[in-house]
């Protein structure tokens, strides 16, 4: 069974349509995208003593190093296969035979994900081949008493070109070959739900967390990354070699096929979630993320859809919280003002719908994925807010930067690459997405469930207080 | 024997010969440098192309910047580097985007299809489209990427025919990732292109005896701006800058510099050797980093003009006011132990300095991507006992931190987070905390930025304590005074 987005349609009568307008230029500016192989090493690095190790050139790791150390502000480890000319020409076999070793020996880690990339792919690497060699080598290593358990080691070739996809269809491919690798058939139940969470930061995997704990229901998440890009700093518990912390453990993703159901909260993730359904008959529910009220209480339905619990008064009260926000503000602040969206399909999405029951107009919508769900989300959206919606579907920032200077936008929602926007036409930026580096905070805290909703509408309410209130004014008074 | 092999590269024994401790005994055996990272370490080093379009072309102000590439090198070419610009060009007008350089990367965004069938056709159309979108820009650079360098794409081919077409220079630099050893490989291919390509192609408005060429600085957080503001006070024109801050135009005519300075001497000696050979224009080697390099630069510059009189005014000027606060913090960190992993050279730039002007222990220095000769002066300018090491991994870092523990580290974003999880502070080094770094008042950005990280009182809160003092008896107690915040202005006056 697949659950699909049931946003009511008949809900007003001055029906809201939607625009669509793909790129037009065979130029690329300022893209709102990045490879695969990045989404890929973020859900590794959400294992219990994953590595990510990129076959490709050493900028494949570096780049994607510097790129998610400026976001969360901690240490990304990332192993690469170094490739150069010599294996352009005679093939990279060497490179990750002996990357795969290394780390094993060095690292002992639990799971190690073989990360192609477009060089590797480009040159014809028979990763899948060459990993299959390696084991069948540490193994034989194994024997010897130094070695003894380099054999346990999980590895798992992931093939992220990145002339193909997204760095979120990179990660929907990661998930799907860690379940494909590493699960294990069962005809067991264990009561739990596996929820994908998708790329999202660790103050909403955290919120997850806190979500499913009020409710009494167990998940497993595929991957978690809220320890890892967020974590503590205390020497006296770190030990060489350097781990990111947490994560899913190799044993829990063996597992995944004894649950419940799965939801993927980011519908561009859907991938691991089919394949449990279809190899393992997992129920899965393909949803887009609980940003705002109604896709929280979405969410909170399809975990009762899955298990049987019920809402707990606390839950109640964290919604009631956000309503009281909402109802004491939304209308006097935010109402018929006109927003611009700009970031991953299903963030967006979901932030369009938030911004739709604050009274706010989600004027345009923008990203940089080709997934047409995006549009049809947002024809959903359109006709429950009431208003017409511009999509930018497949586009850039510049598209979105000149949409913003043509027309009547009274706040901007996106990353951080948006303050030149924001210096240039003066309209408030509130930070929201990836990556988020030059304010601190963002990553850490929760834009998803009642809380981060409520969080979402201080922040849009605060920017908008300072933009279009003057500070002297009587009317700030009460 | 001066190699060491740590033990965390007992698997990998050909890590030995890249790291070395000196000893006064030393043989003169070279620490191996510039050859390929063993597959599977966590190494810093980046791609060739990453050294092109990162380091030398996209500093340039007034270029459309083209990544030849799938979407993913385009993404990580933007916004990786913090060197602003000015909109002022070489004929007074201005450009009309400020900050042109970091606001914009451009991409062809190839597809599987591109893959198969070739991406020239896409190149042609996104430079096309380029120039149409950014119309006042002077010039056009694109650059190979892993996928372009391997499906063959002939990139000079459609440069050529585009130049024409559109009446501006289009360029194309060959800098496919996979291409060398690190970025440093981008650097040499990006200083051949253009010279071969731009230099000597076009005439400056005016000359004067008094002309240089900036080489080699790329205005990490402004660092261009204070070497240049001391040139002028000089009397010294800069008539190029290669490539901080500069245009087009200015790199086309560096063979009108009378006298080319070449600061990042990794990244930029290639063309300053080009253009001597060609043109006859002598250079020289110049370090602005720390009071006494500068001190010494700006007087070999001034020897060089007869501006002896003139240099002494700059240095006056610029030197007096920093004296006390610099001495301030000499006084903080005298006998801190510091590690320093730079990029390329900067770990021989400042090993010296930090040592001499602010009585730090160097202890130990890394480079990703020197060369050899690099090696040699850093061999030369530590300490005994330190230890020197190539292209180092991160397991190596955490073994080094265990045995040394060292007061700070000045390293990079993707050291850095480790570093301070292990209880120890960091710097960035490749770009800045708060720079410029780079002049007399930059030296004292630096100093008081390792002042600040050493001193911020939370290195002395990392743990819990069970069983501390009340807090009044705290107050007394001597790590919290040492760690506690002083103004470095009041105790110095």
């Amino acid at each position: 069974m697949t659950f699909v987005d049931n946003i009511t349609e008949d809900t007003c009568a001055n029906c809201g349509n939607v625009n669509v307008m793909k790129r037009e230029r065979s130029l690329i500016i300022n893209p709102l995208k990045t490879c695969q192989p990045l989404g890929a090493m973020y859900a590794i690095l959400g294992v219990e003593k994953g590595i990510p190790l990129v076959h490709g050139s050493q900028g494949c790791s570096t780049f994607v190093r510097y790129h998610l150390a400026r976001h969360f502000r901690e240490p990304i480890e990332i192993a690469v296969t170094s490739l150069h000319e010599s294996a352009a020409v005679f093939g990279g076999r060497k490179n990750i035979n002996s990357g795969i070793k290394n780390i094993a020996l060095r690292y002992r880690p639990e799971l190690i994900g073989a990360i192609t990339t477009c060089s590797s792919e480009i040159i014809g690497d028979d990763v899948f081949g060459f990993v299959d060699t390696t084991k069948r080598e540490l193994k034989e290593m194994a024997e010897e008493e130094q070695y003894k358990g380099i054999d346990n080691v999980k590895v798992v070739p992931i093939p992220t070109p990145s002339f193909v996809g997204t760095h979120f269809t990179g990660y929907n491919v990661a998930v799907n070959s860690l379940i494909q690798n590493v699960t294990e058939p069962s005809d067991e139940k264990n009561g739990k739900i596996n929820l994908i969470p998708g790329i999202i930061n660790p103050g909403d995997t955290k919120e997850l967390k806190h979500i499913m704990h009020l409710l009494g229901a167990e998940a497993t998440y595929l991957t978690d990354i809220s320890d890892a890009f967020d974590a503590p700093l205390r020497p006296s518990t770190e030990s060489t070699p350097f781990f990111q912390k947490g994560g899913v453990t190799v044993d829990e993703i063996k597992d995944v096929s004894k649950a419940e159901g799965t939801i993927t909260i980011c519908k561009y993730a859907k991938s691991g979630a089919e394949t449990l359904e279809t190899t393992h008959k997992v129920p899965a529910i393909i949803e887009s993320p609980p940003i705002g009220l109604q896709n929280t209480d979405k969410f909170l339905r399809n975990i009762q859809l899955l298990t049987d619990v019920e809402i707990p008064e606390s839950l109640l009260n964290e919604r009631g919280l956000l309503v009281d926000l909402i109802a004491d503000i939304a209308a006097r602040y935010l109402f018929d003002k006109n927003v611009a969206i700009v970031g991953d399909p299903d963030l967006v999405t979901g932030m369009a719908r938030l911004v739709g029951e604050l009274g706010m107009n989600p004027t345009v919508v923008c990203t940089g994925s080709d997934d047409v769900t995006f549009s049809e989300d947002m024809k959903k959206i359109a006709k429950e807010v009431g208003t017409d919606i511009d999509v930018l579907l497949d586009q850039d920032l510049r598209a979105f930067e000149l949409y913003v200077k043509d027309n009547e936008i009274d706040i901007m929602l996106g990353n951080s690459d948006l303050r030149f926007i924001n210096y240039e036409t003066k309209i408030p930026l509130v930070r929201f997405g990836y990556p988020t580096y030059d304010r601190v905070g963002y990553h850490s805290n929760p834009i998803m469930g009642y809380r981060g909703a409520k969080r979402l509408t201080e922040m849009i309410t605060n920017a908008v207080l300072e933009k279009y209130y003057d500070p002297y004014h009587w009317k700030l008074q009460q | 024997m001066p190699y060491k092999l740590f033990d965390v590269n007992k698997e990998i024994p050909e890590r030995k010969e890249h790291v070395y401790v000196k000893h006064c005994n030393d043989d003169d055996e070279d620490i191996k440098c510039n050859t390929s990272t063993i597959p599977g370490c966590m190494t810093a080093r980046g791609c060739v192309y990453a050294g092109s379009k990162g380091v030398i072309g996209g500093a340039i102000k007034d270029v459309i910047q083209v990544v030849h590439s799938p979407v993913g090198c385009t993404t990580y070419g933007g916004g990786a580097k913090r060197y602003p610009s000015q909109p002022n060009m070489p004929d007074g007008s201005e450009f009309p985007i400020d900050n042109f350089n970091i606001k914009y990367v451009c991409g062809t965004d190839l597809k599987e299809s591109d893959v198969v069938f070739g991406g020239t056709k896409k190149l042609k159309q996104a430079i096309i489209d380029a120039n149409k979108e950014f119309p006042y820009a002077t010039a056009i650079y694109c650059y190979a990427t892993c996928t372009t360098g391997l499906i063959g794409d002939d990139m000079d081919a459609v440069a050529k025919e585009l130049s024409e077409e559109l009446g501006k220079d289009v360029v194309a630099f060959n800098t496919a990732g996979f291409a060398g050893p690190s970025q440093s490989k981008g650097h040499h291919i990006a200083n051949n292109t253009i010279f071969d390509r731009l230099v000597g192609t076009k005439e400056p408005p005016k000359t004067t005896e008094y002309d240089i060429g900036l080489i080699g600085e790329y205005n990490i957080d402004g660092d261009l701006w204070v070497i240049e503001k001391y040139l002028k006070e000089m009397g010294v024109n800069v008539l190029s800058r290669f490539t901080g801050d500069s245009t087009h135009d200015e790199i086309c005519w560096m063979h009108r510099t009378k006298l080319n300075l070449v600061r990042c001497q990794r990244s930029a000696t290639y063309i300053a050797e080009l253009i001597e050979e060609k043109y006859g224009t002598p250079y020289l080697k110049v370090d602005f980093f720390s009071v006494q390099y500068c001190v010494d630069n700006l007087r070999a510059i001034g020897r060089h003009f007869g501006l002896e009189e003139e240099a002494e005014k700059v240095i006056k000027k610029y030197l007096y006011p920093i004296k006390e606060e610099l001495a301030f913090y000499k006084e903080k960190l005298t006998g801190k132990k510091v590690y320093i992993f730079s990029g390329g050279p900067k770990s021989w730039h400042l090993s010296t300095p930090i040592e001499n002007e602010l009585g730090m222990e160097v202890i130990a220095v890394a480079s990703e991507f020197e060369h050899a000769d690099g090696f040699v002066k850093m061999k030369d300018r530590v300490r005994q006992g330190a230890t020197i090491v190539d292209d180092p991994n991160t397991l190596e870092l955490e073994e080094m931190i265990a045995n040394d523990k060292p007061d700070i580290i000045l390293a990079g974003i993707k050291e850095k987070y480790l570093v301070h999880k292990l209880g120890v502070p960091s710097i960035m080094i490749h770009s800045y905390e708060n720079g410029p770094y780079i002049g007399f008042e930059g030296f004292l950005n630096l100093a008081k930025d390792i002042y600040a990280y050493v001193n911020t009182p939370v290195w002395n809160m990392l743990e819990f304590d069970p069983n501390s003092q009340n807090e009044d008896n705290n107050i007394d107690n001597e790590t919290i005074s040492n760690g506690s915040k002083q103004s470095a202005v009041g105790a110095g006056k």
